[in-house]
């Protein structure tokens, strides 16, 4: 009610302040109220249709000794400082391997938009050299890798990145960032030295969502010059393809021919969005995570390994001197099985238990020190309501921001960095930082005990929270996201940058470059 | 205005109804399918296929929840304003507070399963403060008819 009588004689006009006036204003300020704040929150969500990762959100320096920003940090949109001492910029296309050295091993690898044609079922997916997984990458640690891709027919175009290597950062095979995507007829060479020996795989970063689920991957791996203890040595390539479970590509049991007490090392690589849970038959070891041996990693029984998205988990097994097989399960779904050909193994009951790797293993020297680092940083996932490309819905965000406004970590070349990871999204986050590798300091503040555990791809759950660090050894931009490639395309993607350094690459664009 | 109104409240009532029953028929398909030797996990759900037809259900379950509810509910809160019917607004709040609330337990069930049992109850108030608003205003109008002095417009 306007509070105003109603005795006032009928009038045909409606002056400013009347009950009548008042009808009709107060419902469209009322819609006004709802509608223009939306409208707002739209607006601002919007990204350009060029742009450039660097100005995106704003520039976080984090908090330490040395956090003082200093130098040049391209042209953000936000935290701008101005007055600060110009330095020439680098880009990230001068960060490549010593372009006089020969190389070691050459592949040549051509993808394909394809049908592919798994369990009796036709799937529309990619190909690598004609097969999915592509053919493994194999080289001997200390190697100049050179690889040639020809995209023969993906029409949405396609990189190659090195998940896990820590490749120069020209060689990242990031769209948009580290160089244009390669379009259809296009050729793209990578160089890099393969530095760390361990189990790594590459996949597409262009399109990377359906791209990788469509099955553009493939296995890379590194042996130690010294070679490896274990007589067998497989990979084994966990992927969903169209929600079919494989192994290697395969719908069924991937066999693995070997005699009786034999040591067989699997090296396990989860390739899809979600985490998944390995366990045996028999005891097993866990050699290494990640690409990164663990030290002194002892026997393990009933209990099973949760292998993060994108993670990778080397596991040693005995082939009983009884003839019997070894069981390895890949969740439920799929199995990798060692033992004698034709013999099989029962699928063992899944433990209740998990191997906690914050108290596996034994201490060993770090190589650096991190309870004195120079930079502090924090990525608080969470999940509201919000705008992110125009679109309204529940979104992934980071210290509180949607995408495009998300930090933009800047850090100096040999700082020591320790990043807080908290997640209160209610969903869990496989975390990846290309280019790094990052030694887990503590869970939910509890301190590691165990050997050193060092990760590329962090299983982060809800209600977790991790302490991280990583020595800022390998300069240029680096993609900071989550590995549930879904999660990606909905905006979970922060950089990490070293100070003076830019991008000649823009998303978007007139290469089309789309890393998500 | 007042038959947008109307339609619109039980558009949010055949909505719940629907969200209820895709729910109910994706559990069903996931029950068969396991029944087969299928196994449900993360990768699964984040894959991009469709391991059995059911789960199309969890997903139109996401985009009904997630979209196209709350927009009926902020539309009937808008049109609300016009209809000039004495607690046409108010209801229209009702109505739009159970369905943020209701989208909140929902996520808040990935974190706490509880609060998914509060989702399904609150899905039921929802459904009934819904029907009420439609037929409340159906009321209201014919009671506007005979005695045209009666209509209000209530501030918000």
């Amino acid at each position: 009610m306007t509070g105003h009588s109603r005795s006032h004689p009928p009038r045909s006009g409606v002056k400013a302040g009347s009950p009548r006036a008042l009808r009709i204003a107060l419902p469209i300020v009322a819609t006004l109220s709802i509608v223009a704040p939306l409208a707002w929150l739209w607006q601002a969500s919007r990204v350009p249709a060029v742009y450039s990762v660097m100005d995106m959100g704003y520039l976080d320096y984090g908090v330490g000794a040395m956090a003082d920003p200093v130098g040049w940090h391209g042209s953000h949109m936000e935290g701008h400082m101005p007055g600060q001492p110009m330095a020439p910029p680098w880009l990230v296309t001068d960060m490549v391997a010593d372009p006089a050295r020969p190389a070691d091993v050459r592949v040549d690898l051509a993808t394909r938009q394809q049908v592919l044609s798994i369990g009796g079922r036709s799937i529309a997916g990619f190909t690598v050299n004609g097969t999915s997984p592509g053919p493994e990458i194999q080289a001997k640690q200390g190697q100049l890798v050179e690889v040639h891709l020809r995209n023969e027919s993906i029409a949405d175009e396609v990189t190659l990145h090195w998940h896990g290597l820590d490749v120069s950062n020209a060689m990242d095979g990031v769209a948009g960032v580290t160089q244009d995507a390669v379009p259809v007829g296009g050729e793209f060479t990578y160089r890099f030295v393969a530095n760390q020996a361990g189990t790594y795989w590459y996949h597409s970063h262009q399109v990377s969502n359906p791209q990788v689920a469509g099955g553009l991957l493939g296995s890379l791996v590194v042996t130690p010059k010294s070679g490896i203890a274990q007589q067998v040595d497989v990979s084994a390539i966990a992927h969903t393809y169209g929600g079919l479970r494989t192994v290697n590509g395969n719908a069924e049991d991937f066999q693995v021919p070997a005699r009786p007490g034999q040591q067989v090392r699997v090296r396990v690589t989860n390739t899809d969005n979600g985490p998944m849970k390995i366990w045996t038959t028999g005891p097993y070891r866990l050699l290494a995570v990640d690409g990164t041996d663990l030290h002194q990693p002892s026997e393990i029984t009933g209990r099973s390994v949760t292998l993060t998205a994108g993670g990778r988990a080397d596991l040693e097994v005995k082939v009983p001197i009884d003839g019997t097989a070894v069981r390895i399960q890949l969740s439920k779904a799929t199995a990798v099985v060692i033992g004698l050909p034709g013999v099989d193994a029962p699928v063992p009951a899944q433990p209740a238990a998990e191997l906690d790797l914050l108290s596996y293993g034994t201490p060993a020297p770090l190589g650096f020190d991190p309870t004195h680092p120079t930079r502090r940083f924090d990525y608080r996932i969470g999940r509201r309501p919000g705008f992110v490309k125009g679109l309204p819905g529940m979104w992934w965000s980071i210290n509180g921001r949607l995408f495009p406004h998300v930090p933009m970590y800047v850090v100096r070349e040999g700082d020591v960095v320790v990043m807080h990871i908290e997640n209160h999204s209610g969903e869990v986050h496989p975390m990846h930082l290309h280019g790094h590798h990052e030694l887990v300091l503590a869970r939910d503040g509890v301190a590691a005990t165990g050997s050193p555990w060092w990760v590329d791809s962090l299983n982060v759950l809800p209600k977790e929270s991790y302490d991280i660090a990583f020595v800022a050894n390998n300069p240029g931009i680096w993609m900071d996201h989550c590995h549930n490639l879904k999660h990606a395309a909905q905006g979970m993607i922060a950089h990490l940058m070293y100070q003076g350094f830019d991008t000649p690459y823009r998303i978007a664009g007139p290469a089309d470059n789309q890393p998500e | 205005m007042r038959t947008a109104y109307k339609v619109l409240a039980y558009l949010v009532a055949a909505e719940v109804a629907v969200q209820a029953m895709v729910m109910v028929w994706a559990i069903a398909g996931l029950g068969k399918w396991v029944d087969g030797g299928g196994v449900f996990d993360k990768a699964v759900i984040e894959s991009q296929g469709t391991p059995f037809p059911e789960v199309a259900g969890i997903l139109v379950h996401g985009i009904n929840g997630a979209f196209v509810v709350p927009a009926l509910a902020l539309l009937l809160l808008i049109v609300s304003f016009f209809t000039k019917v004495g607690g046409a607004i108010k209801w229209a709040v009702v109505v739009f507070v159970l369905v943020v609330v209701q989208g909140q337990l929902g996520f808040l069930g990935h974190d706490f399963p509880l609060a998914g049992a509060l989702h399904g109850l609150n899905a039921l108030a929802l459904f009934g403060a819904a029907i009420h608003t439609g037929r409340r205003l159906r009321a209201a109008a014919a009671v506007a008819v005979e005695q045209p002095e009666a209509r209000t417009a209530t501030p918000v």
